[in-house]
């Protein structure tokens, strides 16, 4: 569906397909067409219910315009990508780090790395505003935000020999631009963990049978570890495939273990058990050797990611279930019981992932632009699995708002807000003009498998109910939505536990980088000594931000889902700066419109969402309101410190961006007034020989 | 065929067997034991591992 037009014929998302131009324009208007359709039709929609079909044809719709004439204007005009410029793959091809790779292959391998938990929570959380919301803001984000980013710090870093993001930062925009690109990656990480910790210990506390399934994921992965590293070396593919059967034998034990009592007792496990549990497991997973535990993971991770996405896609188009979500609800006036604040700008940092991610650029500027045979082609892997990954924001959303609007808040809203009785919960979300009643929802847990579903606060069980409603309908029935339900939760927490444990490792590495400047054996990535230390810094640093959400009565996820997505989106901003010099360094300012307009937006967004997070007078929203409110009724200190130290962290991110944003700021003055000198730290260009082959 | 064939190279490369295999042919080991650790060694820095959120 999604093209640009080449000498030969017109590519369509890689593909090459021969039209004629009548019959091309007429594609074009018919796709037009029915997106607007469709988009009408979920923005102007009251008083009914859709079906989830529509959101699929806006998104698919947009996603193919925005490829098709954006991707190719920006791929054209602002980056001149170059058919004829050997990338580094090419020039400094060694087999290992630099390989030029078919582009569907780099297409899978970045999308792989890219698509994580973000984008099936951020929009469930933000669907307490509707279903609206989220999907404009998924669409419009994406196409004109994290798609670009992505594009173009995948360009930018193959130009520059797959540099990272933190020395492009350098070179251009100077010491602080590094310092900054350094801290920020340093700070979205430890509370990026945190919060994935946090969400795994929400969907597993006092779920025998999710904790039993998650468990044997572990003694799996090891076993797989030994299999790869003893018994069939580099054999990862036949080896996922069996710990993919073990987990599945592992879902169904799980049902067995959480009916016998004697077995359920050590996995009936309270939040605080669980999350000490996660933060062990996170000091072993870093400091044990990556062949035994990290690798095989990771491989059963992707191995099920990969297969549960396409699963889920299929379900959604061959269910076309109808949304119970209305297009907007009451708490656009930032009353949510999910996480207080209106929709600006909490809807924009809520979704981060699917929309604009900051962590992307890390991604685009590590391993990807190695593989990129060429420039051409990084139009298909940058902007194109990011549309991917929007893609699966969509169908997170549809998983969402299939549930009864009663439902979905019963299980997503803390025990803070609602209550923690059956009752007084069913009446406060009824009261919000949402039924509900306790024989529902306790008829919904048994179908599931669970003791209860409410206050299950994070989004991954709202998520798992959503995915085994839209699976068991079509395929199984009402009598195994209980084995879809903890196959879509262990699904996500083994999603989740990889993201944990990989970095947690990267955090280990970053530390161990920096320490190294102080005392070089610190830096030695194989001392044991090292590697204890780093490896406790930083789990004790996300470790101490999940003790401090389990700890929150208003759940966790209130205070530090909205600080992931500051910090997420500020990551962005300094990607969008990064890109937004290196364009005008290329000569072509009037361009710079393209990364220069959602970076406006992102620090809009961000800096007003900080100020409210820091200094607004409600106590649900403001940190500093919450901790006096706290003080005066004579509350925990603990808790109050934690809310000052939530406070002064967002300060000093948005202090960090700014500092970085003046300096960009002052680079730009200085080259288009013609007083500092453009100097690109491109490498030189070498003409490649792949592209003289094919031309 | 073709499109399988891609799909079972991108899996290949995502799951890091065409890495390994071209991890043996540039050091001339074969498959064993020691090589595949080896190989899981070399690529274990924080860079082959970034998952994103």
């Amino acid at each position: 569906m999604l093209a640009s037009i080449t000498e030969t014929g017109t590519e369509y998302f890689g593909f090459t397909l021969h039209m004629r131009p009548g019959l091309r324009i007429l594609l074009w208007t018919l796709i037009t067409l029915l997106g607007a359709l469709a988009l009408g039709t979920i923005a102007l929609h009251r008083g009914e219910q859709i079906n989830a079909l529509w959101l699929v044809a806006a998104a698919v719709c947009t996603y193919a315009i925005g490829y098709r004439f954006y991707s190719k204007f920006i791929a054209a005009k602002v980056l001149a990508l170059d058919p004829q410029r050997a990338t580094p793959a090419e020039r400094l091809e060694n087999g290992r780090d630099f390989v030029p790779t078919n582009k569907w292959v780099v297409f899978g391998h970045h999308f792989a790395a890219i698509a994580g938990p973000g984008p099936l929570v951020g929009p469930v959380l933000a669907a307490q505003f509707g279903y609206l919301p989220g999907t404009l803001w998924i669409l419009v984000g994406a196409v004109f935000g994290g798609c670009v980013q992505d594009f173009v710090i995948l360009l930018f870093s193959v130009r520059r020999d797959g540099k990272s993001l933190t020395e492009m930062a350098k070179d251009a925009i100077g010491r602080v631009g590094g310092f900054v690109a350094y801290a920020s990656v340093i700070s979205i990480l430890v509370i990026l963990l945190a919060v994935c910790a946090l969400i795994v210990v929400n969907a597993l506390k006092q779920s025998p049978w999710g904790a039993f399934t998650i468990a044997m994921t572990i003694p799996i992965a090891l076993l797989m570890g030994v299999y790869l590293r003893q018994l069939r070396p580099g054999r990862v593919l036949e080896t996922s495939v069996i710990g993919f059967v073990l987990v599945l034998i592992a879902i169904w034990g799980g049902q067995w273990a959480s009916q016998t009592l004697a077995v359920a007792k050590y996995f009936t496990l309270t939040a605080s058990g669980l999350a000490i549990a996660i933060i062990i497991y996170g000091f072993a997973a870093s400091a044990l050797p990556v062949w035994l535990l990290l690798a095989p993971r990771d491989y059963l991770s992707t191995f099920v990611k990969l297969g549960t996405i396409g699963l889920l896609a299929i379900g959604i188009v061959v269910m076309h279930p109808t949304l119970h979500m209305p297009p907007l609800t009451r708490f656009i006036d930032g009353t949510g019981p999910i996480f207080a604040g209106r929709i600006f700008p909490f809807a924009f940092i809520t979704i981060a992932c699917g929309a604009i991610s900051g962590f992307h650029s890390l991604i685009s500027s590590g391993t990807t632009p190695k593989l990129i045979r060429r420039e051409t082609e990084i139009r298909l892997v940058g902007y194109g699995a990011m549309v991917c990954e929007s893609m699966v924001a969509i169908m997170a959303t549809v998983a969402a708002c299939v549930l009864e609007p009663g439902t979905f808040f019963a299980i997503n809203s803390p025990a803070g807000i609602v209550g923690q009785a059956a009752d007084k919960a069913v009446n406060t979300i009824s009261g919000w003009g949402f039924p509900v009643t306790a024989a529902g929802m306790q008829s919904l847990s048994q179908s599931v498998g669970e003791q209860t579903l409410f206050n299950r606060t994070g989004g991954a069980p709202a998520f798992a109910v959503g995915m085994a409603h839209i699976f068991s309908n079509s395929l199984g029935g009402q009598a195994v939505m209980a084995l879809w339900y903890h196959f879509a939760l262990m699904f996500e927490a083994l999603f989740i536990l990889t993201v944990l444990d990989a970095g947690t490792r990267v955090g280990r590495f970053m530390i161990q980088d920096a320490l190294g400047h102080l005392w070089k054996p610190l830096g030695r990535t194989s001392w044991y000594p090292s590697i204890l230390t780093t490896s406790a810094i930083i789990v004790a640093a996300w470790g101490y931000f999940l003790w401090q959400g389990v700890r929150d009565p208003l759940g966790g996820i209130n205070s530090l889902w909205p600080l992931f997505g500051i910090a997420n989106q500020l990551l962005a901003g300094v990607a969008l700066c990064v890109a937004t010099t290196i364009i005008i360094k290329m000569h072509r300012a009037k361009y710079a419109l393209v990364t220069l307009a959602p970076l406006a937006w992102l620090v809009t967004v961000t800096f007003t969402a900080s100020w409210h997070k820091i200094f607004d007078s409600d106590p649900r929203i403001g940190f500093l309101a919450q901790a006096r409110q706290l003080a005066t009724a004579g509350g925990n200190p603990r808790l109050i410190f934690n809310n000052r130290l939530d406070a002064v962290v967002t300060g000093i991110l948005i202090a960090l961006v700014s500092l970085l944003l003046i300096e960009s700021v002052r680079q730009w003055i200085g080259l288009l007034s013609g007083r500092r000198v453009a100097q690109t730290a491109e490498a030189p260009f070498v003409a490649t020989r792949l592209a003289q082959e094919r031309v | 065929m073709k499109v399988i064939r891609l799909l079972h190279e991108i899996l290949r490369e995502i799951f890091e067997e065409a890495a390994y295999e071209r991890f043996c042919v540039r050091n001339q080991v074969r498959r064993s034991k020691d090589s595949y650790f080896n190989f899981v060694s070399a690529t274990a820095g924080a860079e082959n591992k970034m998952r994103c959120c």
